[in-house]
């Protein structure tokens, strides 16, 4: 049969195209090939089992009418096939004959030497060619259903092409391909930005982290593998609580980690974590406990606190932050069977159930209580202050209340256990005026720590009289945050000289300036520049002073900045947001400027050697 | 004038030969090499109850951070976490943290 289609395949008939006639002088015929493509998709048709044995009849070969097909099938089915198969290797063995005639086989079969290769590498070629291309039709060599094929078509891991449904298939029971590692956060622009962070905390420091902090941050990033912490010193305990704390890290599990038996202070950094049953498990395994913190201790509940009370532990300092389902009465409870012991407490965060009533318990029930702090605390009122007053033995005070008590409340407590007080620190204190302060005057001789804020009532006058001739020692931490005048009608003037200006700023620094650590004026916006140049004039130094926040404070300019610096000798960092008059100074090394607004960014760490 | 390196030595017998410099940041071993003890005539200082691995890795970082004193943005040391706790220990004894440093 190829026989006579070759000689058909030389005779001429008519006009032929270009191709075709480029063709057939290397010996390759058009025709030849439409009929090969002919016959291979006849094949195809055939091998496809169910594809309707009338189709086969008419295309190939029939030997039966269409009546009888049906029931003469089975038995021509395999005659034809071997007659297919026969056909069909043939075919190939013409095909691979050519190719191994042809003269890119000749090039590759250059490198090899053997016959059974060359035939291998004839196979290759042929089957590479034999391969269909997409558009066309063939049949899957899993299913063998007939399908179109595509550029994504999957080729079969014993040869041949598989359908879409199959080539799914084969990539599911292929190993997922790898994803991509994930990019490890803190690169570049993540660590200059956790730089930025921690100069705005005030742990920025030039150099390599410490040895300790190392292993701590390593610790615990695998705390989880970690079964006990050994002995290591309380302030060590005390340093990894407080990383764990960080990252959300203290659960029940890790809790036990900290409870050591023979310890007498347990400090929880974020109890968000914890359960109540937790918290009875620190008094259960600690019994020698004295002072206990838990920051976020949401759990603390009513049922801890009757456990706490029935122990025999009897603390020195307690701690609350954000224990807000403790009720007023159980408070009064814990405080009259347990507050003889205790000298500090503070309490944080706890909406209404900490109140005047459980403030009056305090005179008591607590006879030798001597830190007394309660913050963001919606429900002590004018009642609250005064059963505070009662309090001889208080030495620090600091209140931070949402309700507004009359400043007559806080003159009549002064009045009372001012004498005592070493640290006086009010809170978003709107109403408290200058009567407040004159009584710190008169009353106030061990004070250090001093803090009123938000008031727009005080005068530049009253804190002169309270600074000039006060026989109290210099202070060490003084907070005037936003006391200054607000009227929106006139913004500019001052004419009253409401808040802490700068008679007043003078005479602070006059009485206190070789003492202070720590000095926050921000937004004590009528200062004047004099006043400023004159505080840190050449003549001043300010041994003490760390740390020194004067964000809006508007006359603050470059000079001011620069003579900060010279005057304050140990200034670690100074906060400067909002001074639009400072542009460009020059920061001593190893000093922090903080608010800036320029290109180089919100934070300057000093770099400039200050040998002038 | 001292030599300007020092003489580390474990208690299983490892020496490391560290830059004075780098090793002052250790007050424990800036006390060990002040006035006239033995350490600070020698330039040889003997730690019985550290051994050589952990000792090593105290060295490591001594160079770490005298390479790194001046630099912002640090990259962090790698510290091999079976050895994470004794090193708190062993820097703890050095007086390696930060607020001392």
């Amino acid at each position: 049969m190829s026989a006579r289609r070759q000689a058909s395949a030389r005779r001429i008939q008519g006009p032929q195209s270009a191709l075709t006639d480029f063709l057939a002088t290397h010996n390759i015929s058009a025709q030849q090939i439409r009929l090969d493509a002919e016959a291979r998709r006849r094949a195809a048709l055939n091998d496809q089992p169910d594809a309707g044995s009338q189709q086969e009849d008419q295309t190939s070969l029939s030997i039966a009418t269409p009546v009888v097909a049906d029931a003469l099938a089975p038995s021509t089915g395999p005659r034809r096939a071997v007659a297919d198969r026969e056909d069909k290797r043939k075919k190939e063995q013409k095909v691979i004959e050519k190719i191994k005639a042809s003269k890119k086989f000749q090039k590759r079969k250059r490198n090899l030497d053997d016959s059974e290769d060359e035939d291998d590498l004839a196979l290759a070629l042929f089957q590479q060619s034999a391969a269909p291309l997409p558009g066309q039709m063939e049949n899957c060599a899993v299913c063998a259903k007939r399908f179109t094929v595509t550029p994504y078509s999957r080729s079969a891991p014993d040869g041949g092409l598989l359908c879409n449904p199959c080539g799914k298939e084969l990539d599911q029971e292929n190993v997922a391909p790898k994803k991509k590692p994930k990019r490890v956060s803190g690169g570049a622009v993540g660590r200059r930005r956790q730089v930025a962070s921690k100069i705005l905390d005030g742990t920025y420091r030039l150099g390599a982290k410490g040895l300790m902090t190392l292993c701590i941050e390593t610790l615990a990033k695998n705390i989880d593998l970690a079964e006990d912490l050994g002995d290591l010193p309380q302030h060590i305990i005390d340093k990894i609580a407080r990383k764990l704390s960080k990252h959300r890290l203290l659960d029940s599990r890790t809790l036990s980690l900290f409870l050591q038996p023979t310890a007498d202070r347990v400090y929880i950094y974020d109890g968000a974590r914890l359960t109540s049953s937790d918290f009875i498990r620190i008094f259960q395994t600690v019994p020698t406990l004295k002072k206990l913190k838990v920051r976020n201790g949401i759990h603390f509940k009513d049922e801890v606190m009757d456990y706490l009370a029935s122990r025999s532990i009897d603390l020195e300092e307690l701690y609350l932050h954000g224990a807000n389902l403790l009720s007023e009465s159980k408070w009064k409870e814990y405080l009259a069977r347990k507050g003889q012991s205790l000298r500090s407490l503070r309490v944080y965060w706890t909406d209404k159930h900490f109140g005047d009533e459980v403030l009056a318990v305090l005179e008591t029930s607590c006879p030798s209580l001597e830190r007394l702090k309660v913050s963001h605390n919606q429900q002590v009122s004018a009642q609250g202050i005064n059963e505070i007053a009662k309090l001889k033995s208080l030495k620090h005070l600091s209140l931070d209340l949402r309700n507004q008590v009359h400043p007559d409340g806080y003159v009549s407590m002064l009045g009372k256990i001012g004498a005592e007080l070493e640290t006086l620190s009010l809170s978003r204190v709107l109403d408290v005026d200058n009567t407040v302060l004159d009584a710190i005057h008169n009353k106030c001789r061990v004070l250090q720590k001093l803090r009123i804020t938000d008031s727009d009532m005080v005068t530049d006058d009253g804190f002169t009289r309270l600074f000039e001739e006060w026989p109290n020692q210099g202070l060490v931490f003084v907070d005037l945050e936003k006391c200054r005048q607000l009227d929106s009608a006139q913004p500019r003037d001052n004419p009253n000289n409401i808040g802490f200006c700068s008679n007043a700023f003078k005479a602070l620094m006059a009485h206190s300036g070789r003492t202070l650590k720590h000095l926050n004026l921000h937004g004590c916006r009528h200062i004047s520049r004099a006043a400023f140049e004159e505080v840190f004039g050449e003549d001043k130094i300010y041994p003490e002073l760390q740390k020194l926040e004067i964000s809006f404070c508007e006359e603050v300019t470059d000079f001011i900045v620069g003579s900060a610096f010279r005057s304050c000798p140990n200034l670690r960092s100074l906060n400067v947001f909002g001074c639009m008059k400072v542009k460009d100074v020059q920061v001593p090394r190893g000093k922090i400027l903080v608010g800036v607004p320029n290109a180089v960014g919100m934070v300057i760490a000093g770099t400039h050697d200050d040998d002038e | 004038m001292a030599s300007k390196y020092i003489t580390l030595i474990s208690g299983d017998g490892y020496e490391f030969v560290v830059l004075r410099e780098a090793a002052m940041i250790s007050p424990t071993i800036t006390g060990m090499l002040r006035n006239q003890f033995a350490e600070a005539k020698t330039g040889r200082c003997l730690f019985p109850e550290i051994n050589g691995v952990i000792l090593g890795k105290v060295v490591e970082y001594f160079n770490y951070y005298h390479k790194n004193r001046d630099k912002e943005d640090v990259l962090d040391m790698e510290i091999p976490v079976d050895l994470c706790l004794v090193l708190i220990e062993v820097a703890d004894f050095f007086g390696l943290d930060e607020q001392q440093s």
